[in-house]
C-alpha cells in the first residue's frame, strides 16, 4: 500500500507542478508578501506606526487562517476526484494496479506537499518583511515556524475534510464554499460547545495569545473558549484522519459515472 | 480455448435509462468487435468488464477472477476509454511515463516502454509536445500507446480508430492484429461496420443493450444484406428513371420526392440495382446529380433486425 501512495504521490506531485491552478494559487498565496511589502513601505517612510508582529497577527488571523488555507483546502481537496471526473481522466487511474486507497492518500499528501510550500512561503516571507529589522532575535523565528506548524495542520485538516466532500457530492465546491466560509466564520460567534463544531476553533485554540481581545481584530476571538492545546492537536489529528479514512471508503466502493 | 472474458448475465441501469441488459457471452483469445450504433451499450460493457462500472445484476470474470477493484487484473489489462481525455499539461512521454510509474516500474523501465510504446503509434517524433497541441489522430494514438506500453494480456479498446485518418486508421488495425498475433485477446467496440471488417471476422452486434447477434462477419453479412436497402437518386427525368427500374423485380418501393426531383428505391438487392442503374446512365442517356443511401447507417439496419 505504502509504495502505491508513493506511486501515485510522485505521478501527482509532478503533475500538480505543471498546472496552471497551482500557479495561480501560488500567486494568490502571495498576495500575503505583497501586502507585507506595501505595509513595510508605508513604515518606512514613516505613515504606518503599527507593530509589526501585530500586524502579522492580523494577517495570520484573517488571510491566513481564515481565508487562504480554507480556499487550498477547498479547491484542492476537492478536486482529488471531481478534476477526475470533469476532465473525464478517472479510468486512466481506476484501471490501474493500485488500490482506490492509495489514489486517495497518494493524490492527498501531492496536494498537501504543493499547497504547504505556497503556505510556508508565504508566511514566512510575509512575517520576515514585517518583522526583520535590528531587534529580530532568533525566537521570532521559533514563534514564525510554530505558527507555520499551525497552518500547516489547520491545511491537513481542512484539505482532508474538502477530499472527502470531493468523493460524496458531485459538486462539492458550493457545499465547501458554505462550509469553509460560512459556518466556520458564523460558529465562532457562538458561545459554548457550538463553537467546537468547527476546524477554525480547535486552530484558534493553539494561538493563545489571542484568546484576548487584542489588535485591530480582536473582535473576531471574542466568544473564543479555547480548547486545550494539547487536546486541539488531537482533535485536528483526529478530523484528518477521520476524513481521509471516509474519502477513501467512499472513494473504493462509490462508481462514479461521467456527466453524460 | 477457454474464455479469458466470462460475463453472465450483466445488467446495467442509469436510473431508468437501460445500459445493458442481460448480456452473457464469452470472449477468447483473438479479436473481438462489439458492433453497434452510439448508444447501445458497448461503452457501457466495456466499462463493466474494465473494473470502471459495477453490474447492477449478473457478474464479470477475467481469467477466472472478478474485476471490480481487482488490481491484479489490472495489471494485465490495458483499457483505451472513448472520451478524448488527457492531463493536458503533459507531453506524450511524460503522460506515458507517469502512468507507467504507477505500475511501480522505475525511471529507466518506464521511459524503454514509454519510447517502445510510442515508436508503435508512431508518436516519438512529437513526444516531448504538449498533448494539448496533438492533432485528434495522435490523440488518439496517444491514448492506444498508454493503453499497450504496459504490455498487457487483455486489450480493450473502445472506438479506437475514431478521429482518425486513414492512414492512421490502417497503423492501428495493423497494430491490432499484431496483438493478436501475439495471441493476446484485444476487444474493440465499433459503429462502423468497414472499420471492424478490416479488424477481426469475430463480431458482437449489439443494441438496445442487448446481443443481437454473434457470429462470423459473413452471418452477420447475410443477416445485413436480407435489409431492403433504400436509394435515393436524384435526377431531372426522375419519373423516367422509375418507369425503367420499376419492372425490375429486384424494386421492392418506390417513393417520388417531386420538389427535390429525386426518386427514392427501396431494393433487397443492391449490386443488381447499380448494375441496371449503370446500363440506363449509359444507354438512354439519363442524367443523374446525386445517388445517396437514407438507410446506409448502422442504426437503420440495427432497426430493421430488431423489426422496428
Amino acid at each position: 500500500m505504502k509504495e502505491e501512495i508513493l506511486r501515485v504521490f510522485s505521478f501527482y506531485f509532478f503533475l500538480g507542478r505543471k498546472s496552471g491552478r497551482t500557479r495561480t494559487f501560488f500567486l494568490l498565496s502571495s498576495m500575503a508578501v505583497l501586502m507585507a511589502l506595501v505595509i513595510r513601505t508605508y513604515r518606512l517612510a514613516g505613515h504606518w506606526t503599527e507593530d509589526g508582529q501585530v500586524v502579522f497577527q492580523n494577517f495570520l488571523m484573517v488571510f491566513f487562517l481564515q481565508f487562504l488555507i480554507v480556499l487550498l483546502g477547498l479547491f484542492y481537496g476537492s478536486s482529488i476526484v471531481v478534476e477526475e471526473l470533469d476532465n473525464r481522466t478517472l479510468p486512466y487511474l481506476t484501471s490501474r494496479p493500485v488500490r482506490r486507497a492509495a489514489i486517495i492518500l497518494g493524490k492527498y499528501l501531492a496536494y498537501l506537499s504543493l499547497t504547504t510550500v505556497m503556505l510556508v512561503f508565504a508566511v514566512l516571507l510575509s512575517y520576515l518583511i514585517l518583522n526583520l529589522d535590528a531587534e529580530f532575535q532568533a525566537k521570532d523565528l521559533l514563534t514564525v515556524l510554530r505558527y507555520s506548524a499551525i497552518l500547516w495542520l489547520g491545511l491537513a485538516a481542512y484539505l482532508s475534510f474538502f477530499s472527502f466532500l470531493g468523493t460524496w457530492l458531485k459538486k462539492p465546491i458550493l457545499v465547501g464554499l458554505a462550509f469553509g466560509f460560512g459556518w466556520e466564520s458564523v460558529i465562532q460567534y457562538f458561545p459554548g460547545t457550538t463553537q467546537k463544531l468547527s476546524v477554525a476553533h480547535y486552530l484558534k485554540s493553539l494561538l493563545p495569545q489571542y484568546t484576548s481581545s487584542s489588535g485591530k481584530l480582536g473582535f473576531l476571538f471574542i466568544r473564543l473558549e479555547p480548547t486545550k492545546p494539547a487536546l486541539a492537536v488531537a482533535i485536528l489529528a483526529g478530523i484528518i484522519l477521520v476524513f481521509l479514512v471516509l474519502a477513501c471508503l467512499f472513494f473504493t466502493y462509490k462508481e462514479y459515472l461521467f456527466e453524460d | 480455448m477457454s474464455a479469458v472474458i466470462e460475463a453472465r448475465n450483466l445488467s446495467r441501469w442509469y436510473g431508468n435509462v437501460l445500459g445493458i441488459s442481460e448480456i452473457t457471452l464469452d470472449i477468447e483469445p483473438g479479436i473481438t468487435a462489439l458492433l453497434g450504433p452510439n448508444g447501445a451499450g458497448k461503452s457501457t460493457f466495456m466499462k463493466i468488464i474494465t473494473g470502471q462500472l459495477k453490474a447492477n445484476i449478473g457478474q464479470v470474470r477475467i481469467f477466472g477472477q472478478p474485476v471490480w477493484n481487482n488490481r491484479h487484473i489490472f495489471r494485465r489489462l490495458g483499457f483505451c476509454p472513448e472520451s478524448d481525455a488527457f492531463y493536458e499539461e503533459l507531453n506524450g512521454l511524460e503522460f506515458l511515463t507517469g502512468l507507467l510509474s504507477l505500475y511501480g516500474y522505475d525511471r529507466k523501465e518506464c521511459l524503454d516502454r514509454a519510447n517502445r510504446a510510442l515508436e508503435l503509434v508512431e508518436l516519438k517524433d512529437v513526444s516531448r509536445r504538449p498533448i494539448r497541441s496533438y492533432s485528434r489522430g495522435m490523440r488518439q494514438r496517444i491514448k492506444i500507446a498508454q493503453t499497450i506500453a504496459h504490455d498487457p494480456e487483455i486489450l480493450i479498446l473502445d472506438e479506437p480508430l475514431s478521429g482518425l485518418d486513414p492512414l492512421g486508421k490502417r497503423r492501428i488495425i495493423r497494430l491490432i492484429k499484431e496483438f493478436r498475433d501475439a495471441g493476446k485477446t484485444v476487444v474493440v467496440s465499433s459503429h462502423v461496420l468497414p472499420e471492424v471488417e478490416a479488424l477481426t471476422s469475430e463480431i458482437i452486434l449489439i443494441h438496445n443493450g442487448k446481443i443481437l447477434a454473434r457470429g462470423d462477419i459473413h452471418f452477420i453479412r447475410e443477416l445485413l444484406d436480407s435489409h431492403p436497402h433504400m436509394i435515393r437518386v436524384k435526377s431531372p427525368q426522375y419519373r423516367e428513371l422509375a418507369r425503367l427500374l420499376a419492372a425490375e423485380e429486384y424494386v421492392l418501393n418506390i417513393t417520388f420526392e417531386p420538389e427535390a426531383s429525386a426518386v427514392v428505391f427501396e431494393t433487397h438487392h443492391r449490386d443488381r440495382f447499380f448494375n441496371r442503374l449503370n446500363e440506363l446512365v449509359l444507354d438512354p442517356g439519363l442524367d443523374l446529380e446525386e445517388i445517396t443511401s437514407p438507410d446506409d447507417n448502422l442504426q437503420a439496419v440495427f432497426d430493421y433486425l430488431v423489426g422496428r
